[in-house]
């Protein structure tokens, strides 16, 4: 039998059709490889899960919320109970006795509720519901802020690359101007004198209270790492063969920069906006800790971080009768967490979408 | 090398500039009103507020309040903190900023450097002995420890070393900040008759002023230390793989040698500028260290001036966001020439940094 014949005999509807796989299934298939890439996606997961739905879920099952006060979970001595207790459900101690050695047993008919990581401060508030809905909010900051940079950051980038010239000078000026901020101390400035008007926006109530404008600042002032990014990124491209055929066959700029040099723009984006928000995570502890970022009694990292330290203006004298430990570590550990599988979750993503890497 | 200099000097001017007028403008952007400073604004009359507005010069439009700063600003005046302001037989008094921000910057610049070369003390050893044995395991391990070092927040670090270190277990002082010069017998005397309780006793002197920076200077180190290694450590396999590095050990040189005397000191010059060059985190880094330390920096006098109940400060705020602009400007620019001094490969458009954490990565 000759070869023609032993191609007419096998049919192509029998054979797989192959096809090359796309730039994000190769990622994918990297990614998928990376253990501690994967490792560290599962806890993002769960922490997204824990703080997204997780958190009024978590409420109803315990059957409080976030900034409901249970002073049975202070002691006389008004130190905080620690995890694990179960604590009368009233906002308010029976008898009024100030020398009373232990609180009085609540009227009759009062109900127990658990505090699993025990009271937040002298208030009494439940701990762990407050570390779930204040991740909700450094979250929600911290990806809206990376998002509202990586925006911009596309933008002027893509214009600095592409077009050159002025735009790149006035644009690669101003990015250099922005980089030498002590953006720190001008994040402080900025949030602790705005505390009208925009911060009472929530977008119909997708928000919290003073996130919008947490998101805006942050984002105004971390743009240019994206945008540096992808100017250097499109700058590189530009003279390409592919983008000069697209051009010679007289397609738009608008049209070349979205379908031809976008494309290659993005899986490096994607990467350092997952860096982004580990940062903007930090930015918005530290803000908010330093007294210029999302108020009380709304709870955030950096609130919980800042609870049993005090504030600026007045820091709790330190009294090993009434101070808890659990009250700095378990918000630290929340923000290590969460920051570090995003630190190493972006790294696995950025070799995973680099062209050049093996797999 | 002049002529680049001065350019540099002329942006940075630039920059200043522009930094100041975005102060002014946000600062005029605020609903708060500066009169609060001297009067009380529920009881006070309309012309007692209009004179606190004439005594603090806010009742002039902005554009004059600014050009009247500028001016005194260069005639190296920055205004006097309007907390502080008293009007006295028709003088204008208080606490001049320039004095203020002075005293905070060596109290910032103290902690910077301490914990700067703290942090290179640990490195620099660390970071060599990682590069002479790679995968062993201190570099695996050192490797591991950056990794979580760059997602530890420097306000986590910080506030648990105060508690359990400072606080709980009272190894070191876990707050306060005490001056290099010893106190006077008519401080602590007054200290000891009028001090309410809770002020700690004025203190004073070389080993007290260690002894109190101590933990914030291992909260500054802890957050960098693990980069700085990484740093090192590149750096040391790059040059150990240099030409003159085998001519040494063919001449017969011991390792110790050769890295001491070879290596070494080619591996760590353009590190050390590195720091200059990580001046602008280290500031922001600074400011949590001052806040949750109680120590009277840069930092501290910025939040105290934007945290005060009355208003916000503004000549204290100006103040503090030109110097602290000013010296990240400098610093940087100082690093850049530094390393072009030292390294002829390196252009001044393509910054020194990026190409070592180029080789680092």
């Amino acid at each position: 039998m000759g070869l023609a014949e032993t191609l007419e005999a096998r049919p192509s509807e029998g054979l797989r059709e192959l096809r090359p796989r796309g730039q994000w299934a190769l990622a994918w298939r990297r990614l998928k490889r990376d253990r501690v890439a994967v490792g560290c996606g599962v806890v993002l997961l769960a922490v997204v899960f824990a703080v997204g739905p997780g958190a009024p879920l978590y409420g109803k099952i315990v059957g409080h919320g976030p900034n409901e006060f249970f002073p049975y979970a202070v002691s006389v001595g008004l130190r905080p109970a620690g995890p694990f207790t179960v604590t009368w459900a009233t906002p308010e101690v029976a008898g009024d006795n100030p020398f009373a050695l232990t609180h009085p047993a609540p009227p009759k008919g009062t109900g127990k509720t658990l505090l699993l990581l025990g009271a937040d401060s002298q208030l009494g508030r439940d701990e762990f519901l407050r570390i779930l809905y204040g991740g909700r909010v450094s979250l929600e900051v911290a990806a809206g802020a990376a998002l509202v940079a990586i925006v911009i950051g596309i933008v002027l980038g893509a214009v600095a690359g592409y077009f050159g010239g002025w735009a790149d000078a006035v644009i690669s000026r101003f990015t250099d101007l922005v980089m030498a901020f002590p953006l720190l101390l001008f994040l402080v400035m900025i949030g602790s004198l705005f505390t009208h008007g925009i911060t009472d926006w929530t977008v119909h109530g997708l928000l919290n209270q003073g996130a919008l404008q947490l998101i805006l600042i942050i984002g105004a002032f971390t743009w240019f790492y994206p945008a540096r990014i992808v100017r250097a990124q499109i700058q590189s491209l530009r003279h390409r063969e592919f983008v000069e055929a697209a051009q010679m066959v007289g397609a738009r700029d608008a049209r070349i920069m979205r379908t031809h040099l976008l494309p290659h723009v993005l899986p490096p984006l994607l990467a350092y906006g997952t860096l982004l928000v580990a940062t903007n995570i930090m930015i918005e502890v530290g803000v908010t800790f330093l007294g210029a970022g999302i108020k009380l009694p709304t709870a955030s990292w950096g609130s919980l971080l800042a609870q049993t330290w005090g504030s600026i203006l007045s820091p709790n004298p330190y009294n090993p009768a009434t101070t808890q430990p659990w009250l700095t570590l378990c918000p630290s550990i929340a923000i290590f967490v969460t920051v570090f599988a995003l630190n190493q979750f972006g790294e696995g993503l950025r070799e995973a979408t680099d062209p050049r890497s093996v797999g | 090398m002049l002529g680049y200099t001065l350019r540099r000097l002329a942006v940075a001017v630039v920059l200043l500039w522009i930094l100041s007028v975005i102060t002014f403008v946000i600062y005029l952007k605020v609903p708060a009103d500066p009169a609060g400073f001297i009067v009380d604004l529920q009881h006070a009359s309309p012309a007692q507020i209009a004179h606190a507005h004439h005594i603090l010069g806010t009742d002039r439009p902005a554009v004059v309040q600014y050009e009247k700063y500028v001016v005194r600003l260069l005639h190296g005046d920055l205004g006097v903190s309007w907390p502080t302001v008293v009007f006295f037989n028709g003088h204008v008094q208080g606490a001049a900023v320039g004095h203020m921000v002075w005293s905070a910057s060596l109290v910032t610049g103290a902690l910077v450097f301490g914990g700067f070369v703290l942090l290179l003390l640990v490195a620099v050893p660390l970071g060599t002995f990682a590069a002479t044995r790679p995968r062993s395991l201190v570099d695996r391990l050192s490797l591991g420890v950056s990794v979580a070092a760059i997602s530890t927040h420097p306000l986590v670090v910080g506030l648990l070393l105060q508690l359990f270190v400072g606080n709980r277990w009272k190894l070191l002082p876990a707050s306060g900040y005490c001056t290099m010069r010893q106190p006077s017998a008519a401080a602590i005397a007054a200290w000891k008759r009028f001090a309410p309780t809770g002020v700690p006793e004025p203190c004073g002197g070389a080993g007290e002023w260690a002894w109190h920076l101590l933990l914030p200077w291992l909260t500054f180190a802890l957050f960098f230390v693990a980069l700085y290694m990484r740093i090192v450590r590149a750096r040391m396999l790059e040059v150990l793989e240099e030409p003159w590095v085998r001519t040494a050990r063919a001449k017969g040189a011991s390792e110790l040698h050769v890295i001491r005397a070879h290596a070494l000191r080619n591996a760590i010059a353009p590190v050390v500028t590195m720091t200059a060059m990580d001046a602008g985190m280290a500031i922001g880094i600074a400011m949590y260290i001052e806040t949750v330390f109680g120590l009277p920096g840069l930092g501290r006098t910025m939040i105290r001036a934007l945290a005060g109940l009355q208003g916000y400060d503004l000549p204290v705020i100006l103040a503090v966001t030109l110097v602290a602009a000013a010296a990240i400007i400098v610093l940087n620019l100082v690093a850049d020439l530094v390393l072009i001094a030292i390294d002829p490969t390196v252009t001044r458009r393509g910054r020194g940094r990026q190409r070592l954490l180029g080789r680092a990565a």
